[in-house]
């Protein structure tokens, strides 16, 4: 075995009695639930439990042990050793993606042998899709927590030490899982395409899988010293603009810019919300940019300015593109192609909000204090204006209502954009003066 | 062996390097000293490539550790101050993977395991996890870790700490066998007794500066000057004139009873020295060489760079 760290991870999951153990316990699982059904349904119950058992053993306990891969070396402090080997990237991604869930994947091997044997006696459909779908979720699922976990890891905050960023995944993934507990059979439409149903959920989870284990390979890239240019981020919301369109149906240009600026905005925020905006890399990108070496400003570049540029491209392609522009049907027709040039705005004064607190010279909570006034700059503030009947004050704190002239809607978050840059200039220069 | 230049690191609201450059010559112990917070750990962790510096460069063995990190590792070993073992994998597998980690070939990790576990005395505890073993055989494992791929740098940042007398004093042969063996070693601490047994060069810090960054003494070159401290049990005015007349002393500080300075030449011009004093009638209690240690010279040093100050 040539990969050292695929090879640690198997001495530590591996012991003769854990490879005797698992086999075991699945063969006395599946003996029971064979005894437990009769005829027919013997092959059903075997199908249902070894699905179950395989998310169990690899969406779950996989999940636990992919999240641990980093968060332990974070807390048992080896995780500097790991970053002085000479293992490039690659290796260590993969070694660490498969070497931490290796047990796991020895439990769902046997599990995908019953779901197969299973499946075909009881006369099932899409058995492969379904086990391919099922194996492609296990790694998008660990290949998102090594991704996730390294970059949240920057905070080094407590919630991230703790393993909390598992939890939150698996909360997330059950929450939106859908293709396999429901049992619909209806083929699937995207982009005026019918797919079927399993074949669809194969190829979307197929897909994300890549895009996670590739995540994974570029921040573990960053952690390890080489540094890449920042174009995977703004390239993967572009993914996500084209996937979720597709499910509009009669989707046109129109609805892929404006799904894209949504896209690009969540993405926008939650980099701003996950990554260290510090003083000390603003300094560094200023310096890059005084010498001129615009492939080390880049390389040092948070990722929330790149989807921000994102962001203002699809809202100023929006407002080019032929057509009358919006979403023509659901609850926000009255979107404007203007529009989405105040919400690109809104987007650049929030991270200007976020920046004027961590440029701060306490700026421990920034994060928290930056959603703090955000939420009353867009929320608290409208509704408290709207209440007291205010309405125009209301729309100079949230100005996207149908019956005002969309372009207003541009000059007041430009103006809201001026003043949160200008406080960001003023934060720039009194920390200069220290 | 590194080559340092306009080193400038900050964390938020702290500049912990401001402007270093420096040189650590190849072959060389150098002991880096400072009080803490002096930005000891960060210069370190620079030189080994995980943390990038505001500005300035890095060069170890003529590679640009920002630009090229990966390769630097293949010839670096490093201990952090906080290191961290595998507790459930043996010494020998902590070992093991160690070595493949930095790139050995497969055949050639067995005789690096036992040649390491041989200079660490580790031999007896290769199969033990490394969870079970004490502070001073944890710290020795991690050292053994650092040093196994036999790298031409290694950086230890209070290597030391938290071990027992006799651990350190394995530990200071230890380091003198790597120097002997061709490897250079920077070595940070701020128990300065521990690295005067095997430093060669000294490079103090503080608040992010340096203060000092040269060759100690060496301890035989003939030519060198002997500093002599002479004691004498019957107070005598005419000492000090007598010493500054003397052709091959360089007076230090002289009282009736006492007298510091510098002799140029060997012992047997100190034998000389001795001879004529007690000739001239001086009732010399005392003659012998003073060696100035790493604490004293640190603290001269840090008072020179005081008084600069005032």
């Amino acid at each position: 075995m040539s990969n050292p760290e695929f090879r640690r991870n198997l001495w530590l999951s591996f012991s003769p009695h854990r490879l005797i153990g698992m086999p075991a316990l699945l063969a006395l699982t599946f003996t029971a639930v064979a005894l437990a059904n009769s005829g027919d349904q013997v092959a059903n119950g075997l199908y249902a439990a070894s699905t179950s058992i395989f998310i169990f053993i690899v969406w779950l306990w996989g999940a636990r042990n992919a999240n641990a891969t980093i968060v332990d070396e974070l807390r048992d402090k080896t995780w500097d050793q790991q970053r002085m080997s000479a293992l490039d990237p690659w290796a260590m991604t993969w070694g660490k993606l498969f070497g931490s869930t290796s047990f796991n994947w020895y439990g769902g091997l046997m599990c995908v042998a019953v779901i197969a044997a299973s499946g075909y006696a009881a006369d099932k459909t899409d058995v492969i899709t379904t086990l391919l779908s099922l194996c492609a979720v296990g790694v998008l699922l660990h290949a998102a927590l090594i991704a996730l976990n390294l970059h949240s890891a920057q905070f080094q905050s407590r919630f991230v030490q703790r393993g909390g960023m598992g939890w939150l995944v698996i909360i997330l993934v059950f929450m939106v899982l859908p293709p396999f507990t429901i049992n619909q059979t209806t083929p699937i439409l995207w982009w005026g395409m019918e797919t079927e149903r399993a074949l669809f959920w194969l190829d979307s989870a197929v897909l994300f899988a890549a895009c996670a284990t590739f995540a994974a390979w570029r921040v573990v890239s960053n952690a390890l010293q080489v540094r890449t240019l920042p174009w995977a981020w703004p390239a993967f919301a572009c993914i996500l603009a084209v996937y979720f369109t597709g499910f509009v149906s009669g989707s046109g240009l129109h609805t892929l810019l404006l799904t894209g600026l949504f896209v690009a905005v969540t993405m926008t925020y939650a980099a701003l919300l996950t990554e260290p905006s510090t003083l000390v890399r603003w300094h560094k990108l200023r310096l890059l940019q005084q010498k001129e070496d615009w492939r080390g400003w880049l390389e040092h570049l948070p990722l929330w300015p790149t989807t921000l540029a994102l962001a203002f491209l699809f809202a100023i392609l929006g407002m080019l593109a032929p057509g009358e522009g919006g979403l023509e049907q659901g609850h926000m027709d009255f979107l404007r192609p203007q529009h989405g040039l105040a919400i690109a705005l809104m987007l650049l004064r929030d991270a200007c909000v976020l920046l004027f607190f961590a440029f701060s010279p306490n700026s421990k909570r920034a994060v928290g204090t930056a959603i703090l006034y955000l939420v009353v700059l867009n929320m608290l503030l409208p509704f408290l204006a709207g209440v007291a009947g205010l309405n125009t004050l209301r729309y100079f704190f949230l100005p996207f209502e149908a019956a005002h002239d969309p372009w207003s809607s541009v000059l007041i978050m430009t103006i809201h954009a001026a003043i949160a840059i200008g406080l960001v200039n003023w934060r720039l220069r009194t920390a200069g003066q220290q | 062996m590194i080559e340092i230049s306009n080193l400038t690191f900050d964390y938020p609201g702290h500049r912990a390097l401001n402007d270093v450059t420096l040189t650590v010559p190849s072959g060389s112990v150098t002991a880096l000293v400072g009080p803490n917070g002096a930005g000891k750990t960060t210069l370190l962790r620079c030189i080994a490539g995980l943390e990038t510096p505001l500005t300035g460069s890095i060069k170890v063995a003529g590679m640009d550790v920002i630009e090229q990190p990966r390769e630097v590792h293949r010839i670096m070993g490093y201990l952090s101050d906080f290191f961290g073992l595998y507790q459930d994998l043996t010494v020998a597998r902590c070992l093991e993977f160690a070595a493949a980690s930095q790139g050995l070939p497969n055949a050639d990790i067995p005789a690096a395991i036992e040649r390491t576990a041989q200079r660490l005395d580790l031999t007896d505890r290769l199969q033990q996890t490394s969870g079970s073993l004490s502070r001073g055989l944890r710290q020795r494992v991690a050292i053994g870790q650092a040093i196994i791929h036999q790298p031409k740098m290694v950086l230890l940042d209070e290597p030391a700490s938290g071990l027992d007398p006799e651990a350190r004093a394995s530990l200071a042969a230890l380091f003198r066998q790597l120097q002997a063996d061709g490897m250079t070693l920077l070595v940070s601490s701020h128990i300065l007794a521990e690295l005067d047994e095997y430093s060669t060069h000294m490079l103090a810090l503080r608040e992010g500066r340096i203060l000092e960054n040269r060759e100690l003494k060496p301890a035989h070159l003939p030519d060198a000057p002997r500093h002599l401290h002479l004691e004498l049990a019957q107070p005598d005015a005419r000492l000090p004139e007598w010493l500054k007349a003397y052709a091959q002393v360089a007076l230090k500080g002289a009282s009736e009873g006492h007298a510091e300075f510098d002799l140029q030449g060997d012992l047997h011009a100190q034998a000389a020295l001795l001879k004529a004093l007690i000739h001239e009638g001086f009732a010399v209690s005392s003659l012998a060489e003073h060696k100035e240690n790493l604490q004293e010279s640190y603290l001269r040093t840090v008072a020179a760079h005081e008084e600069s100050r005032q």
